[in-house]
């Protein structure tokens, strides 16, 4: 009980559960229209999803200011690379947050002459944006993770051999991945294959970036699809959202799993 | 910035703000109920109270298990009279809590052939209960300040100097009284989160008096009251030295 106290004191958690709420419900009107439910059930379950919706605008009316002083902490980090990509993340989730304000307005009826459309395609434009930045992000730390965990392998393997002939996967020595044009595609195999490992290798020693690299491939397909880009359909937008919410609900309960900075 | 982001951060912080808002937009509806020239505003004024009101009934879909947990830590307390008073306030408003889940579910249409109006008033009777309990303790809690300071000889030294000096009429013809409110204004100076909480309670006492028909007011008096005490709750959450405790 303890731990749903601290749970629910948070409004980002209260948040984050209705948004799993909602993906569910999303994909459980999907479901339901396929399997030819009944129209009152259907419509229950739309009346909930946009409900849900609703207030958690109404929930994130103040998020612009956090995002605003996420940026202003990034823009004082050390590495350029990931101040550049997390500074413009939140600046862009910043730009998303007052969209999304300006479509509660509109929702509510206190401006009554906005274009709903256009405000809802800039603010999943906006999403895109922040998402493709994370995105960036991840895979700049996963490159990083990747050479340092080659050039440690390399260097105490170096140490060890003593003699030319020994195999090691990433001594350039060895006799039989000498480069030649007969034997070029299995080496480019051999090679995939290697990255391959070290990728696996370096994702289960990190879970915090293994669960936000997952958490932003499954957003990324909502923008995706609301902006007509690459349409899935409501069923993998819903199964996708409520993935993204359950991992972020993970790294809540268990903040050593968020991603630093 | 920083201070509004750590203050939103919090749920309840939040959830004061909606409120104060919901009982502004109430109050404003009231003030101008008579303004036909102002149709559109008043229905705007309504829609954002009743999605204030709705939002707010979603948010706390998880308030039962909080109050649960504040009534098992409030019957561990070592005085009788705090540990009954919170006790029971705290069960109450948990079973509030209930009624309120089921309003929503009922206004969102999860739930169908439900009696409203029963489980409205019952909601009501159950809030009106947790505040008689809050306000009881409030008063023990003064009483046992005022009898800790009237002890306090610095205090008599103080009091004896202002009855002394006291120019007024009736301070002469009654001093007893006289003395018994100047303790009681310098027990509340020297607890303000007592006197926070009493007043706020006392604000959201009238709410449930008008709605149980017990003392009837007008949407103007419960807006105005609900928005004092939302704003004198924002006080107690963003300086946590001016929430009572336990």
């Amino acid at each position: 009980m303890e731990s749903w106290v601290r749970f629910n004191a948070q409004s980002q958690s209260k948040e984050r559960l209705c948004r799993a709420v909602q993906y569910t419900c999303t994909l459980l009107g999907y479901t339901l229209q396929k399997g030819g439910a009944a129209s009152n059930l259907l419509t229950t379950v739309k009346q909930l999803e946009s409900h849900l919706s609703l207030s958690r605008k109404l929930l994130r009316l103040g998020n612009s200011a956090e995002a605003l002083e996420a940026a202003k902490r990034a823009v004082h980090l050390s590495d350029s690379v990931l101040r550049l990509c997390i500074t413009v993340a939140h600046l862009n989730r910043a730009m998303y947050f007052a969209c999304d304000n300006m479509l509660w307005a509109g929702k509510m009826g206190l401006l009554p002459r906005l274009d709903q459309n256009k405000w809802s395609l800039r603010s999943f434009r906006y999403y895109l944006f922040a998402l493709i930045l994370n995105l960036a992000r991840d895979a700049y730390e996963i490159r990083m993770l990747m050479e340092r965990e080659s050039r440690s392998a390399s260097l105490s393997k170096g140490s060890l051999s003593s003699s030319p002939t020994t195999l090691s996967p990433l001594s350039p020595e060895n006799g039989d991945l000498c480069p030649s044009p007969s034997t070029s595609l299995p080496q480019v195999t051999v090679h995939v294959r290697k990255q391959l490992h070290l990728l696996a290798f370096v994702l289960r020693n990190n879970p915090p970036l293994l669960l936000d690299l997952l958490k932003n491939l499954c957003d990324v397909f909502i923008p995706l699809d609301r902006l007509g880009l690459y349409p899935t359909g409501n069923g993998w937008v819903g199964a996708c959202g409520l993935a993204s919410s359950v991992l972020s609900i993970l790294t809540i309960l268990h903040p050593w799993l968020k991603l630093k900075p | 910035m920083e201070s509004f982001v750590k203050f939103t951060n919090q749920s309840q912080g939040r959830d004061r703000i909606f409120r104060a808002t919901q009982y502004a937009c109430a109050l404003a509806r009231y003030l101008l109920r008579n303004e036909s020239s102002r149709k559109a505003l008043l229905s705007k004024l309504q829609r954002l109270e009743s999605n204030m009101s709705s939002g707010r009934k979603l948010f706390r879909l998880g308030n039962t298990v909080n109050s649960i947990d504040a009534a098992k830590r409030s019957i561990q307390l070592s005085e009788p009279a705090l540990c009954l008073c919170l006790s029971v306030a705290h069960a109450s408003r948990s079973l509030y809590f209930i009624c309120d889940n089921v309003l929503w579910a009922k206004s969102i249409g999860l739930i169908r052939n439900i009696d409203k109006e029963w489980w409205n008033l019952n909601a009501t009777r159950l809030y009106f209960l947790s505040l008689v309990m809050n306000l009881i303790r409030d008063v023990y809690s003064i009483s046992q300040i005022m009898m800790k300071m009237s002890r306090d000889r610095g205090y008599r030294q103080k009091a004896i100097q202002h009855l002394n000096e006291s120019p007024d009429v009736a301070c002469a013809v009654v001093p007893e009284l006289d003395a018994f409110v100047y303790l009681l204004l310098e027990s509340l100076k020297s607890d303000p989160s007592v006197a926070l909480d009493t007043v706020k309670n006392l604000c959201d006492l009238f709410i449930p008096l008008d709605r149980l028909g017990i003392y009837q007011t007008n949407a103007g008096v419960t807006g105005l009251c609900g928005l004092v005490s939302s704003l004198l709750g924002i006080l107690s959450v963003m300086k946590p030295s001016l929430k009572i405790k336990p």
